[in-house]
């Protein structure tokens, strides 16, 4: 199991940030924002959906306060920034769990017994769809289909790909990952 | 009318040929046709936006045939139009038909049943066996907030309450969430509500899905019956519709037929959800005499009958000049003109005042040199086309709600451009292209004004050969602005001078011009200098420059125009025709005359000058002192409590007249209800009084008294009985067109103790005391809270939830504290409305904005 260590110290630190920021951090955060902010032509809400995916990269989602940044610079109200975060399933406003747990619930991989392992998920993990584990290790989403097909069922976890799983599969390969 | 002329189209419906402004869509002009096409999405207030699908016409150009959404094609030249052909039918049968599978057929218990626009187009395109299985939603209702209920089974997605929320009202307080099957409206997370609470959502909704929680009926609202009336809040002057099943005022709702009123249907919280002060336990049940410090309960005729003796010995005694009155501002003018008969005719007393006159006697003042310099204004109607709106000291979301409404309007489809000039950052939210800010020093409002009117003269954006030609005191004038240089005014107010000459740019042009002036402008205690500023930089305009100009005086209230208008002010009679009473003016220092003995008889109808007068000591001393008086109202005021006999009187909705708004239109209040318990109308009552004194008036009905204004006060002539709301039009004007050079006054620079000016005006949710009955207005609105500035809190360590103390050199109140961007530093805001906080106890007579201090309690 080759974890990308690296690239994920930079996100493991902005999450710190995000969740539990000393005065001091939070202005830090909030400069990143206001950075990237400006890294538009100007601050306006036609650059809404950008700007977010943005900030959602450098935090993994979107925190309550970073939103309440955003709707004050682009003078946007909160309903209608809501109605955009929710109509767009990739952004999120809970934090995620170190790794997305992505599990392929298209016709082969459900015919093959996604839906089997989902319930292992739950059993082991007590996640369903959408939900983190208690220790912020995995998110579990369901894709339509991941076009590996010939390999279901199928999930993707963080960057690495595993075909052919089954449930007891399933939760060996989930040990291998660690906080 | 905007200074565009649009150009008119030519086409063809159903055969028939038809001609439109260009622009129009097909939808509008069928409908203007008298065509109908069915449809759930659009309305003539909202922007095009094609969300049911229902609509679908067919159309010809060129030879082409193709299928179009009527509500947002436009028409063009030589357009063939066809509505329900085979073809389209089928198509909008099929959209409504899927609507219908989700929709709850619960109509008998739905506010809309009967008015449901979703059952129209249902029965036009004659749905009535569906073809799909029904699968109904079953979500239970949210019930967050105390005004709107949200049943989004009932919801078809056309996005109305969203885009009123955002285009007309300017809040945005409701968006789409979520897609596909699970999309709903809503607020961000099913948060409770956090709005202004115009429920403009609820009057728009076809369906049902909002409802008014505040009405006392559910279900078939189509079946109550409907009275057409003037809203008795502020001075706007909205047409309303009040809603009763069974002798109860069930609702209130806004009237949308096209031609109704000055609103459109638009209303705001007070006006729509206000109801509960009408049929209220609290009220004021029989007339009450005050033995010995306790009110006995007492009949009319004992009542009428010891105030008209009291009368009559007060004239005996002391003369008739010893009584004095105050007219209510949210009386009718029928009565009105009576209660000034009544001391005019039948006591021979001049000493009538009312306390907007009473504050600021300028105002009159004010509208008649606009007049006389040929400064008639407008239709308040026409807002929305104008091209620029300034709006000069009003926090136009609280103070005149539904004037936003027009200007938003006017911004979209007029092109409006915004001048925004007020001390506090207020918020108000539109699509105009053009906004210019001018947020100035608290109390440099004149500066502002006259800065405007030098940069129109020294940039010649005027033709001011033209002003100084046809204005007499025009170098006097000139000579008046000397101080108004850019450097000085830019010390003074603190907006820069790119700022104002932007502003005065945008006035210099060819443009239909409205001026709307806040009620902030008289509690700077330089209430005159200001509007005699607002007038001339007006009147260079209005000779000087092309286009019109339309400005219209400060009024509060409901009637405080009318009131006025009827002569209730020592100056003028009905009309403001000349008194010929020839009497000292006793009422200008009305309190002092009470205190010192002058006026013996005070009889006060509807107002609460204990909690409105501005000087709360020496109004309390006057009170006290009066030998007698006599209180006229709805409620046990603090006023009241004081009285030696309270009469209690009907309230807006029980009785029958006319209220003329802060633009002189002349509208109609009708009854509803019976009155509630033993009070009666204040017309009933001055007729009762003159009949008791021996000199009984003539007329037998509202409708008599009407006509004797019109010959009285010849200007309204034509306007009764204000069912067409009318503007009432001077009988000569532009006699006298000459500046009004008032000097402004020096403000006071801020004491040590006192470093802060505290600024106070109505509440969005509340005006005057009285709106404080109505239990939905307290629901959304019930905790006076300040509002201080970021810079502020940080440097005095205050944050939003604390309790502050505000002391004045005269009194000092603890009160919640909120921190926002509106109030700049060095500023408190204060609303007025409420009765636990008497924010006139900090002025007692202070002029201009009061100073205090604050800091942190507990």
């Amino acid at each position: 199991m080759d974890t990308p260590e690296n690239e994920n110290t930079a996100e493991e630190t902005a999450t710190e940030i995000a969740t539990e920021p000393t005065p001091e951090e939070k202005k830090i955060c909030m400069e990143t924002v206001y950075a990237i902010m400006d890294s538009f032509p100007s601050r306006s809400r036609r650059y809404l959906i950008p700007m977010m995916s943005k900030i959602q990269d450098k935090f993994r989602f979107l925190p309550e306060d970073v939103i309440k940044v955003v709707m004050k610079e682009l003078k946007i109200t909160r309903a209608e920034i809501y109605g955009v975060i929710s109509f767009y399933h990739q952004f999120r406003t809970t934090e995620p769990g170190k790794y997305i747990y992505k599990l392929c619930y298209g016709t082969a991989c459900f015919v093959k017994g996604a839906p089997i392992i989902a319930d292992k998920l739950k059993e082991k993990f007590n996640m369903g769809q959408g939900e983190t584990d208690a220790t912020k290790l995995f998110t579990l989403e369901f894709a339509s289909c991941l076009g590996n097909c010939g390999a279901a069922p199928m999930a993707i976890i963080g960057d690495d790909t595993y075909g052919t799983i089954d449930p007891e599969k399933t939760i060996e390969i989930a040990n291998n990952y660690t906080l | 009318m905007s200074t565009v002329v649009k150009k008119a189209i030519n086409f063809t419906l159903n055969g028939e040929p038809v001609t439109a402004p260009e622009g129009t869509v097909i939808l509008d002009a069928a409908k203007r046709k008298g065509v109908f096409i069915s449809n759930l999405c659009s309305s003539p207030k909202l922007k095009p936006f094609a969300a049911c699908r229902t609509c679908m016409v067919e159309t010809v150009v060129d030879g082409k045939k193709e299928l179009v959404y009527s509500c947002t094609h436009p028409v063009s030249e030589g357009m063939e139009v066809k509505t329900e052909t085979e073809e389209t039918d089928r198509y909008n049968k099929a959209c409504l038909e899927m609507l219908l599978v989700e929709h709850p057929l619960d109509c008998p218990i739905c506010d809309k049943s009967g008015v449901c626009p979703l059952q129209d187009n249902t029965d036009a395109l004659s749905l009535y066996n569906g073809r799909f299985e029904i699968q109904r939603r079953n979500e239970p209702s949210i019930k967050t907030n105390p005004i709107i209920e949200f049943y989004l089974n009932r919801c078809i997605m056309c996005g109305m309450c969203v885009r009123i929320c955002d285009e007309t009202q300017g809040v945005q307080a409701l968006d789409y969430h979520k897609r596909g099957y699970k999309i709903s409206i809503g607020t961000a997370n099913e948060e409770p509500l956090d709005c202004e609470f115009c429920g403009q959502c609820v009057t728009i909704c076809p369906t049902g899905a909002l409802m008014d929680l505040t009405s006392q009926a559910r279900g078939l609202a189509s079946m109550f019956t409907e009275t057409e009336t003037t809203c008795n809040f502020c001075s706007w002057g909205c047409t309303i519709k009040l809603e009763t099943k069974k002798g109860q005022l069930v609702r209130i709702e806004g009237d949308e037929t096209f031609d109704v009123g000055i609103n459109e249907g638009n209303l705001c919280a007070k006006g729509r959800f206000g109801h509960g002060m009408v049929q209220n336990e609290n009220r004021l049940q029989t007339p009450l005499m005050n033995v010995g410090g306790e009110f006995k309960e007492i009949g009319w005729d004992e009542a009428i009958r010891t105030i008209s003796e009291r009368i009559t010995t007060t004239v005996n005694r002391s003369g008739p000049e010893s009584l004095a009155a105050i007219g209510g501002e949210t009386l009718t003018n029928e009565e009105n003109f009576l209660f000034q008969k009544l001391y005019r005719e039948v006591i021979g007393s001049n000493q009538v005042t009312n306390l907007n006159h009473l504050r600021a006697p300028y105002i009159n003042t004010f509208q008649q040199q606009c007049i006389d310099s040929g400064i008639v204004s407008k239709p308040i109607t026409e807002l929305e086309e104008a091209d620029v709106v300034l709006m000069f000291n009003t926090d136009i979301p609280s103070e005149y709600p539904v004037a936003g409404n027009s200007i938003r309007k006017g911004a979209i489809y007029t092109g409006t451009d915004i001048l925004i000039a007020n001390p506090r950052n207020v918020e108000f939210r539109h699509e105009s292209r053009m906004e210019v800010r001018m947020t100035y020093k608290p109390e440099s409002d004149a500066a502002v004004a006259n800065r405007i009117s030098r940069i129109l003269i020294e940039k010649n954006l005027i033709d001011t050969a033209k002003a100084q030609a046809t204005l007499p005191n025009y170098d006097a004038f000139v000579q008046s602005l000397a101080k108004y240089t850019s450097q000085y005014t830019e010390e003074a107010t603190g907006v820069s001078d790119a700022t104002l000459i932007q502003a005065a740019e945008r006035l210099g042009r060819n443009a239909d011009r409205f001026i709307l002036i806040g009620n902030d402008v008289v509690e700077t205690g330089q209430g005159e200098a200001i509007l005699s500023a607002l007038l001339n930089m007006s009147l260079l305009l209005h000779i000087g420059g092309e286009g019109s100009v339309n400005i219209y005086p400060p009024r509060e209230h409901c009637n405080s125009q009318g009131v006025n208008d009827m002569g209730m002010v020592p100056e003028t009679l009905p009309g403001y025709q000349p008194t010929h009473l020839n009497q000292k003016n006793l009422v200008a220092d009305l309190w002092k005359n009470c205190s010192q003995g002058a006026i013996k008889m005070l009889f006060i109808a509807g107002e609460d000058p204990c909690h409105s007068g501005k000087h709360a000591s020496m109004v309390r001393d006057g009170l006290q002192t009066v030998p007698f008086l006599v209180v006229q109202d709805m409620y046990m005021t603090e006023t009241a409590r004081m009285a030696d006999i309270i009469l209690p009187t009907s309230s807006y909705a029980e009785k029958e007249g006319t209220f003329t708004n802060m633009s002189r239109h002349v509208q109609r209040v009708a009854p509803a209800v019976l009155p509630e318990g033993q009070s009666r109308p204040d017309f009933e009552i001055f007729g009762d009084l003159a009949q008791a004194l021996g000199k009984p008036f003539t007329h037998t009905s509202v409708r008599e008294v009407q006509k004797e204004i019109e010959n009285a006060a010849p200007s309204y002539k034509g306007t009764f009985p204000g069912k067409k709301s009318a503007q009432w039009i001077p009988t000569e004007s532009g006699s006298q067109p000459e500046f009004a050079i008032v000097e402004e006054e020096a403000v006071e620079t801020s004491s040590q103790d006192y470093p802060m000016k505290l600024i106070t005006n109505n509440h969005m949710f509340h005006i005057g005391s009285y709106s404080h009955y109505a239990k939905a207005l307290v629901d959304i609105g019930p905790e006076c809270v300040a509002e201080i500035s970021y810079e502020d809190s940080q440097s005095m360590n205050i944050n939003s939830g604390d309790t502050i103390r505000i002391k004045s050199e005269t009194d000092f109140l603890d009160v919640p504290v909120t921190v926002t961007d509106r109030t700049p530093p060095g500023v408190v805001y204060l609303p007025k409305n409420w009765v636990n906080v008497p924010v006139n106890k900090l002025r007692n007579g202070h002029q201009g904005l009061i100073p205090v201090s604050i800091n942190k309690q507990g």
